[in-house]
């Protein structure tokens, strides 16, 4: 309080006092109501946190099952998708869309320390970036510390865009799977920890194959890829899945001759018989010893020796109508099993080709799997329906011995003047006539009205298998119940080299139905 | 000269005001511990079941895990010794005749997989045969692969993993000394009386009344190619433990105690599936 005198007139003084701070006005301080108010929301503070920490452990259990399961999915899909690109004949095969020598023609090998990525970024991510993002450390663990940078340095590592990120995929509103790459390679012993055939007690080096029963490193059969897939999802959720997978043949019959007449082996009547007629020339052979004409990659001819020209039906006038006339002409020029010669022996074919049916079956398998189907229909060529040499060399381009491709023929095939070589599976629903200007190396299936012709003249040959069989009536087309009288009609005046029996030309066509998985683990993280 | 000042009254409570305000008090402080009780007993429920429901999961997950892998590696990878590969995506029973004499699944109570201590693979009993770690360096070359079992007893799943055995040895016998409690309060296999008192409030479970099969198997079908595994039981000659291809796993957990406010049981039901993508043996 300030007080200030004011002097008067008379000598006094007057005191103010300031009335500003004089009069404080206290608050009421009756009751507890929010004593009991704070503490009341306290209480409801505490059971709703608690409710809440609660049902965010369940959400976050739910959420982590949903990743774990997502995720596990997402990197299986990278898996799938490796595992159908590898296939020549998929749309999307990596022949077709990767960079050149992503993947080794058939009969070449992915050496140890060639490694190929398949990258499948986000939309936000940048596909140059993803590797390093998302390094693979498991490739080291496999092969060695610093095996990746190996690769890397040595300029071995080769990359390609999944389909997610490819047309027409790459401009679909929705996302595809979560994978980030897909790692493509051989293995070895090494890397698989594991003594594979021959169970020499050593871990070698050496790439693995498979020889449809067994894993080895002796080089018998399909090179194994080993497919390794991450996936990662946004909340960091990461997979890693493996697959050791092979090439997995079509299985077709093994083929018991270098020509094989099929027939319906309870027939009597010569009508129904088989019947072969060879060209009188002494440089036309069919020999059934295993032989390795124009060789590549690592397979080798076997010391077997097959028949040279197989029949089935034994108790009607085949094996006259085989042996006969240019045949027995020419004794020498018929080799095969036993020394034999001629070499026109009968032959039992599996169980599973017996009926028209079986073929049937055979035929549709072989055409789900084709590389190449031509119908050739009345609005190219004339009636009776033929392909001609010139469509098979334009439906046929880039076949080569690195490249056999399963070619189908719904219809009669002339080879007339077609001076090329076809390698691969050729199978002809109608009649193939032949000219021997073209030689065929691998399987030739004449199934279905089952005529083979030929006149003219040629150095061309057949190396691999040969099989007729008739499963129509090659006048009306119309199915029979059992199969009728196959047969191969060469002209007298027919040149070429003849037909050779051939393991390594049939293996080398067989056609691939799918990368079959050997195995697969899931590699903790 | 004065001085103007002004001091407020201050007058105190009656007895009256403070009993009447230390009685609302109490009453108060009375109905909010009261509520506080009950919340802390729900709170302790709730944590008991999401434990259970978590431990559940977990081991949920590893047997999902354990089955993708079966099998690794099929027999066609290595040599002859059997330790080194898989003879059987999952291992079964037969006395000294494994891997030789195969037998047939046992679930809901019959198969051929039984011996008088145990019903692998059963409706609470698997043995999973693989190598969850074939590249570790510390078994280099040719780590062994594993017997992984899942066996229910009373009210918990055990685990066990050991080395596969040679030839002859029984998974089963093999296994039985390790086993290990792994994921407790697993209910499936309740009497009747526990069951209808779990219907009760879940009238959703156990269907039939009956015990919920952990594991429910569907098998290739070498003999005769479908496009979808048949359940196990009904696959003929296919049912083999060798061509089980998917193991359904339902895991019924209940909290340890009742629900403290209402007396009941809690349980909670999960579901998965394994699919063993290694070949067939």
């Amino acid at each position: 309080m300030v007080a200030a005198s004011i002097p008067t007139s008379e000598g006094r003084h007057i005191t103010t006092v300031n009335a500003r701070s004089t009069i404080r006005k206290r608050p009421s301080e009756a009751g507890i109501a929010l004593l009991i108010s704070i503490f009341i929301l306290l209480l409801i503070s505490v059971v709703a946190i608690a409710l809440i920490v609660a049902s965010g452990t369940e959400t976050s259990l739910a959420g982590n099952y949903r990743s774990a399961t997502g995720v596990y999915y997402a990197s299986l899909a990278g898996l799938e998708e490796a595992r159908e690109r590898v296939l020549p004949k998929d749309p999307n095969s990596f022949k077709n869309t990767a960079p050149a020598n992503f993947l080794h023609s058939p009969g070449n090998t992915l050496a140890i320390g060639e490694v190929r990525y398949v990258l499948n970024p986000g939309p936000t991510e940048n596909i140059a970036n993803i590797l390093a993002a998302y390094p693979d450390t498991e490739y080291d663990n496999e092969f060695g510390g610093g095996a990746l940078a190996g690769v890397v340095a040595a300029g071995n590592r080769m990359t390609t865009a999944s389909v997610w990120n490819r047309n027409p995929l790459n401009s679909l509103p929705v996302p595809g799977p979560l994978y980030k790459w897909v790692r493509i390679n051989g293995i070895t012993e090494q890397s698989l920890n594991l003594d594979v055939f021959p169970h020499d007690l050593v871990i070698d080096p050496k790439l693995v194959y498979y020889d449809g029963t067994n894993l080895n490193d002796t080089g018998s059969g399909s090179q194994v890829l080993e497919i390794t897939s991450l996936a990662v999802l946004p909340n960091g959720s990461q997979k890693l899945l493996q697959y050791l997978a092979a090439p997995n043949p079509l299985n077709l019959p093994n083929f018991p001759a270098a020509i094989s007449l099929a027939g319906n082996s309870a027939n009597t009547l010569p009508a129904n018989s088989l019947s072969y007629s060879g060209p009188n020339s002494a440089s036309f052979n069919v020999d059934g010893a295993d032989s390795f004409h124009n060789p590549f990659g690592s397979c080798t001819a076997t010391a077997t020796v097959y028949t040279g020209i197989g029949y089935t039906n034994t108790s009607d006038t085949s094996q006259a109508n085989i042996k006969c006339c240019q045949v027995t002409g020419h004794p020498n020029n018929y080799l095969g099993t036993g020394g034999v010669k001629p070499n026109v022996l009968p032959v039992t074919m599996p169980p599973t080709l017996q009926t028209p049916d079986d073929y049937n079956k055979l035929v549709q398998a072989i055409t789900q799997n084709a590389d190449v189907i031509l119908t050739p229909g009345s609005s190219t060529t004339p009636a009776p329906y033929t392909a001609y040499g010139s469509d098979l060399t334009a439906a046929t381009a880039g076949m080569a011995n690195t490249n056999p491709m399963t070619v189908v023929i719904n219809g009669d095939l002339d080879l007339n003047a077609w001076n090329h070589t076809g390698y691969g599976l050729l199978l002809v629903t109608g009649n193939l006539n032949y000219d021997p200007d073209a030689t065929w190396e691998g399987i030739v299936l004449v199934i279905g009205k089952g005529t083979f012709t030929g006149t003219k003249g040629g150095a061309g040959r057949f190396d691999g298998a040969t099989l007729v069989a008739q499963t129509v009536d090659p006048g009306t087309g119309a199915p029979l119940a059992s199969l009728g009288p196959a047969s191969i009609t060469f002209g007298a005046g027919m040149g070429g080299v003849g037909f050779y029996y051939s393991s390594c030309w049939i293996k080398n066509s067989l056609p691939t139905a799918s990368y079959k998985i050997l195995s697969f683990r899931e590699i903790s993280q | 000269m004065t001085r103007a000042t002004s001091k407020q009254q201050q007058q105190g409570f009656t007895l009256i005001e403070l009993l009447t305000a230390l009685g609302i008090f109490l009453v108060i402080c009375g109905a909010a511990f009261t509520l506080l009780g009950s919340s802390q007993q729900r709170y302790q429920t709730e944590s008991q079941v999401l434990t259970s429901f978590q431990e559940a999961r977990l081991g949920l997950d590893q047997i999902v895990r354990d089955v993708n892998d079966a099998g690794f590696p099929p027999p066609t990878f290595t040599d002859g010794n059997p330790t080194h590969f898989a003879s059987s995506p999952f291992a079964w029973s037969s006395g000294s005749g494994y891997a030789v004499t195969r037998c047939q699944i046992g679930t809901a109570g019959g198969g051929t997989c039984t011996t008088a201590t145990d019903s692998s693979p059963g409706d609470f009993d698997l043995i999973i045969e693989t190598n969850p770690n074939p590249q570790d360096p510390s078994c280099a070359p040719n780590c062994k692969v594993q017997w992984i079992r899942y066996q229910l007893q009373g009210t918990t799943l055990m685990r066990a993993m050991v080395d596969k055995g040679p030839t002859g040895t029984d998974p089963d016998v093999a296994t039985s000394p390790n086993l290990a409690p792994f994921v407790q309060n697993v209910v499936n296999n309740s009497t009747a009386a526990q069951i209808a008192q779990y219907q009760l409030t879940h009238p959703g479970m156990f269907p039939g009344g009956n015990p919920m099969p952990i594991f429910s198997y569907t098998c290739d079908t070498p003999s005769a190619p479908q496009p979808q595994p048949p359940p196990c039981p009904g696959a003929g000659a296919d049912n083999s433990p060798a061509n089980i291809r998917d193991v359904m796993i339902t895991l019924i957990v209940s909290a340890p105690t009742p629900d403290a406010t209402t007396g009941v049981p809690r349980i909670v039901q999960l579901s998965g599936r394994g699919r063993r993508v290694n070949p067939n043996q």
